[in-house]
Order: structure tokens, then sequence, then C-alpha cells
């Protein structure tokens, strides 16, 4: 699988982008110290008024500006690392668990499956999304900016409860997968041999579930931006909303899929179509692209890699064989060289 | 059979203890920290609706007071329930046409269909509720056409574009499954058979592979049922849909929310019920 991945121009431009994002935004914090700079109003340099904000996208400000005067270019790359990182950290999380709680389970007898599946049925067709924004809308309205927790107590426990709320679905899942393995011919002859689960699972199990959960990682990526930009739809902003006048919200975190929903409420109120709007529904459309063309990437060299590893015998040399085991003429000379 | 009987009620039994649990789960967090004695205050008062006879009453947000929630609950679910069927028939009666041309199709047309549907499966949802509405707008702008509405209001009814929008996300699913599933089984022995008898593509795809992919494409929708309904949460509001989960989120109320998971599992939980009882075992893969 490392190998079609390796040749795959598809799959380095992805990781390209991904990359590009991550040390544009890494090097802002460092560099910059995180900072995006604002604009009010627009002066030419003899001193007169040419605009306020949110400022048209120029040659200056590549994306141009929000209401507030924040360069958007600057508050896109800034969020990136925060989008990418919570996607990351909730997959990650989730995945982590999911393995933890699952793996143990799926050495067990098949009876403690079906109490597990009795019991998760209820958790497996309720949206995600519901239930987070009820659990989070009340604890992450804010009112009063000095009374906003710290910024690790908020992601902390966003990213714990939007990790927990995607686990029943995936510890199933790999019950499973590694029940599904565990059926395999290989497996019964290193179980005869009397092999520990433990070992079974290091030297068995995970070889084979590795490329599997690399593209799971992928899916709960997408699945997790997709909550993220659906909860900001809602007002809930990752990291909190500031709830300020006149039922107007803000987000704490220059975060897209917050950047997003902000914007959208913006838009509401303006002409259809602007830069407000576009700036972070493009940038995430361009995020769930690329991550999804990643996992198709994988899903391929994944596919590429199974059919590498069906033993097929080469058609010349069955030909070959084939004649050479014929029993109408047995002692006729036949052509054994395999073809090209 | 008994122990049939016996298996779907303990199995209604548990799931409505843990729709219970998940739908006092918003009170567990208070002020930023979990709050496990409020929790279960929430599940308590959550079994207390379930257990009492006196009919569910929920605050109502726009007229500030408790008021029955059946006969106001009724037309929202009606409206979420029209949006939602409709959009899952239209999504696969395309589906199973687009199966059946690419089953039809050889490999050129074939890698053509392949590439197309998996480059649209990758847009979200989201998009395609802000294209069909500023489509809609720019066809006004240009030609006048006011025929379709692209948001609904209390008294107005939206369908058009939500059952378009709903659809849209799903059909790439199911295009998507249908077709790995096609490419799987189209050399398996049972068509290899069919197809030496001389028996047409047409009633082979027909009579053969899709009542053999029947059941596994049931059990593959109820596995993404919860991508499909978290669509139709984001639809129902971007459109401003006087349906079910915009009626819960304009009333953030414990009792609500319990009734719409349990009105959510109830139908797929007899669904299930139906689906293995009435679905011949050969079409699900066992021996008959």
């Amino acid at each position: 699988m490392r190998r079609v991945l390796l040749r795959d121009p598809v799959f380095w431009v992805c990781l390209l982008f991904f990359g590009t994002l991550l040390i544009l935004s890494f090097a802002n914090s460092v560099f910059r110290d995180g900072q995006v700079d604002q604009i009010q109003n627009l002066y030419s340099k003899d001193g007169t008024f040419i605009a306020t904000s949110p400022l048209e996208p120029s040659a200056e400000r590549w994306l141009g500006t929000d209401r507030s005067g924040n360069d958007l270019f600057q508050v896109m790359i800034e969020g990136a690392k925060w989008t990418i990182g919570i996607c990351v950290s909730i997959a990650f999380a989730r995945i982590a668990l999911a393995l933890l709680i699952g793996i143990p389970l799926a050495f067990r007898k098949k009876q403690l499956y079906t109490v597990l599946r009795l019991l998760l049925d209820g958790f497996l067709i309720l949206p995600i999304l519901l239930i987070a924004l009820f659990i989070l809308l009340p604890a992450f309205q804010f009112f009063d900016p000095a009374e906003i927790p710290s910024t690790f107590s908020r992601v902390f426990l966003e990213i714990s409860v939007l990790a927990l709320l995607g686990l029943p679905a995936l510890v199933l899942y790999f019950i499973g997968e590694t029940r599904q393995l565990l059926a395999q011919e290989f497996m019964l002859v290193a179980r005869t041999l009397g092999g520990r689960p433990g070992y079974q699972f290091r030297t068995h199990i995970w070889p084979h579930l590795l490329p599997t959960l690399t593209i799971v990682f992928m899916q709960q990526f997408v699945q997790t931006l997709m909550v993220l930009i659906h909860l900001s739809l809602f007002g809930l902003f990752f990291g909190g909303t500031l709830v300020l006048f006149e039922g107007n919200a803000a987000p704490t975190i220059f975060e897209w899929a917050s950047q997003f929903g902000y914007y959208f409420f913006q838009f509401t109120a303006v002409s259809w179509i602007n830069h407000l709007f576009l700036v972070p529904a493009i940038a995430l459309a361009l995020l769930v692209f690329f991550a999804n063309l990643l996992t198709s990437r994988l899903e391929r060299a994944y596919r590429l890699r199974r059919q590498q590893m069906i033993p097929s015998v080469p058609l010349a040399a069955a030909d070959a064989e084939a004649a050479a085991a014929r029993l109408s003429d047995p002692f006729d000379p036949v052509d054994i060289s395999i073809k090209s | 059979m008994s122990s049939f009987i016996i298996r779907k009620t303990t199995q209604l039994v548990f799931a409505f203890l843990v729709l219970v649990g998940i739908s006092a789960l918003p009170g567990l967090i208070v002020q930023m920290r979990p709050d496990f004695p409020c929790y279960f205050k929430m599940v308590q008062q959550q079994l207390g609706l379930l257990t009492t006879s006196a009919p569910l009453t929920y605050y109502n947000v726009t007229a500030s007071e408790k008021r029955p929630l059946m006969p106001d609950l009724q037309p929202f679910i009606q409206e979420t329930l029209i949006i939602f069927t409709s959009a899952l028939i239209c999504s696969s009666v395309v589906a199973l046409l687009y199966a059946f041309l690419f089953y039809r199709t050889g490999s050129k047309t074939r890698s053509i269909l392949t590439q197309s549907a998996r480059l649209l499966e990758m847009i979200p949802d989201l998009f395609w509720i802000i294209v069909s509405q500023s489509i809609i707008v720019f066809l006004f702008k240009t030609t006048g056409f006011n025929q379709i509405e692209i948001a609904g209001g209390f008294a107005d009814s939206i369908r058009f574009l939500p059952i378009l929008t709903l659809s849209l996300t799903t059909v790439f699913f199911f295009i998507k499954w249908l077709t790995g599933r096609i490419q799987e089984e189209q050399y398996a022995s049972y068509l290899e058979l069919a197809r030496a008898k001389g028996m047409h593509s047409t009633q082979l795809f027909w009579q053969h592979l899709m009542p053999n992919l029947f059941y596994r494409f049931y059990l593959f929708f109820r596995t993404n049922t919860i991508t499909i309904l978290s669509s139709l949460v984001v639809i129902e509001y971007a459109f401003n849909v006087q349906g079910l989960f915009r009626f819960i989120l304009i009333n953030q109320d414990f009792s609500v929310l319990l009734v719409l998971l349990l009105l959510i599992y109830v139908p797929f939980f007899i669904l299930d019920t139906v689906a293995e009882l009435c679905i011949p075992r050969s079409w699900k893969g066992e021996i008959s």
C-alpha cells in the first residue's frame, strides 16, 4: 500500500495542500504571535477617506477584510491549524479509544458482541450533530468576554464530547472488523499454535487493520469537519460562542467552520454572494474536497494492495502446466516455456 | 418464533433505556464541568415522562407558555416525513437506474461514470443547499421565474428544494455502494451460470443481481441513516422547513428531545423487524 501511495501524484498533491496550510499557520503563530492585521478604515496617502470595512479583495488584501477589519487571508491562515488540528485530534481520539475498547472485546465470545450491539443500537441512528448541539450549547454560550474560561478547558471539553459521541459506532465497527479477521484461516492456525490474544493482535491483526485504520481516520476527519460546520450554522462555534447585543454572536477562535457560521449570519443580512461568506465557504469546500480525495486515494491503494495479495498463477504458466498434465497423449513433447 | 419475540422485546426495552440516557445527556455538562448528579436527576425526569399517563407538555418559545406536545408536533412530523421519504424514493430510483446503466456499459464508460460520481460525492451537503438557492435566485433575476421557493415560512411549506438537496446528498452514497457491489458480484458463479444459459443482461440485473443486493443495501442504508438525518437537520434549518428538526431547534426542551429520539428510533426498529421477517433467507445470503 505504501509503495502505491508513494507513486501516486494525487496523494502527494493532497499532502502538499495540508502541509502548506499547517506550515503557514504555525509560522504565523511562531513569527507573528498569531496576530491578524485589522484595518477599520482605508485612507489615501493625502488622508482622504476611501472606504470602511468590510473591504473588498484587492492586491494589498488578497481576500479582503471582514466587518471588524480583520484581514481574511490572515484569518484563514491563522485558523487552518485549529480546523485541521481539531479534526485530527477528534479522529485520533475516537480511533484510539475505539481500538482500546473494541479489540479486547473482539476476542471475547460472540454473545458479548450481540449484547453490545443491542445496547448501542439506539446510538447508531441518531444524528451526532443534534445531540452535540444540545449538550454543548448551554455550556458554550458566553455573555461576558471576561468570564470566558481558558482556551485549553474549552477546547478539551468540546473535543472530548465530540470524540465520545462518535465512539459507539466506531467500537462496533472495530469489533466487527477484528472478528472477521479472527475468523480467517491464518488466525485459526495462530490460535492452534498457542498464540496469546496480545501476540495474535500485534503480529497478525494489526498489520491487517492498519490500512483500514488510515481510511477510517480520514473518514472520521471529514465527518468531524462536517459536524463542526453544521454546529457553527446553529450558532455554536468551536471553543464557545460570545453572545453580543441584538442576538448577534461571534466566535472566540479564528477556526474555519466557526468563521463560516459567523459570516453566514452576516451574509443573510446583506447582499447575497459576497466575499465575507465566500472565503470561508470555499476554504472549507476545498478542505473537505482534499480530505475526501485523500480518502479515495487511500482506498484505491488499499484495493490495489488486496488485489496484489491474492495469489494468481500467470495464465501462460497455467496453460503450460495444463498442457504438461494432459492425459490424452502423455508422451507427446509439450512446450513448458513460460510466454512473456 | 418465541425466541425472536423475546430478542426483539429485549432490544426495544434496552433501546428505550439507552435513548432515555441519551436524551438526558444535555444535563451532564453544567458550567463547563461534568455534573453526574444532575445527569441522573435528568434521567429520572425523562423516565418519569415515559411512564406517566398524563399528556406530554413542552415550553413553546414563541408562545412563551407550556403547551401539550402531541397536537403541536403532528404537522412538523408530517413535513419531515414527506421530505425524508420523497428524497429517499427519488435517490433510490436514480441510484438503481444509474446502477443498471453502469452494469450495461463497457469499461471505458464505466471508468468515466465512476470518476464523475466520485467527484460529485466529495461535495458536502451544504454546498448543494447554497448552490441550489443561488441557481433559483439567478433564474428569478434573469427570467423572472418565481415558482420555486428558496425558503419556507410558518404558513408556507417548502418541498422542492429540500427534497432535491437531500436526494443529491444521498444519491451519491447509494451510487458508490451499488457500483462497488456490482463490480464485486458481476463475475459471481450464479451470474455466470445464468449468463451461460443465455439470459439477457437486463433480466440478469433485475432478477438475480438486485434481489441478492437488496438486503445488503438495506443494511447499508441503515448504517448511513445517521448521515442522511444529519443532512436533513441542516436542510430543514437552511430552508426554514417547518419540520421536526426545526421544531426541536426552536423549542430546545428535554421532553421534545426524548420524543424526537423515539420518533427516529421506533420506525427503524419496526422496519428492521419487518425486514428480518419478510425478506427471504436466500436474499440475505443464507441457505433457504
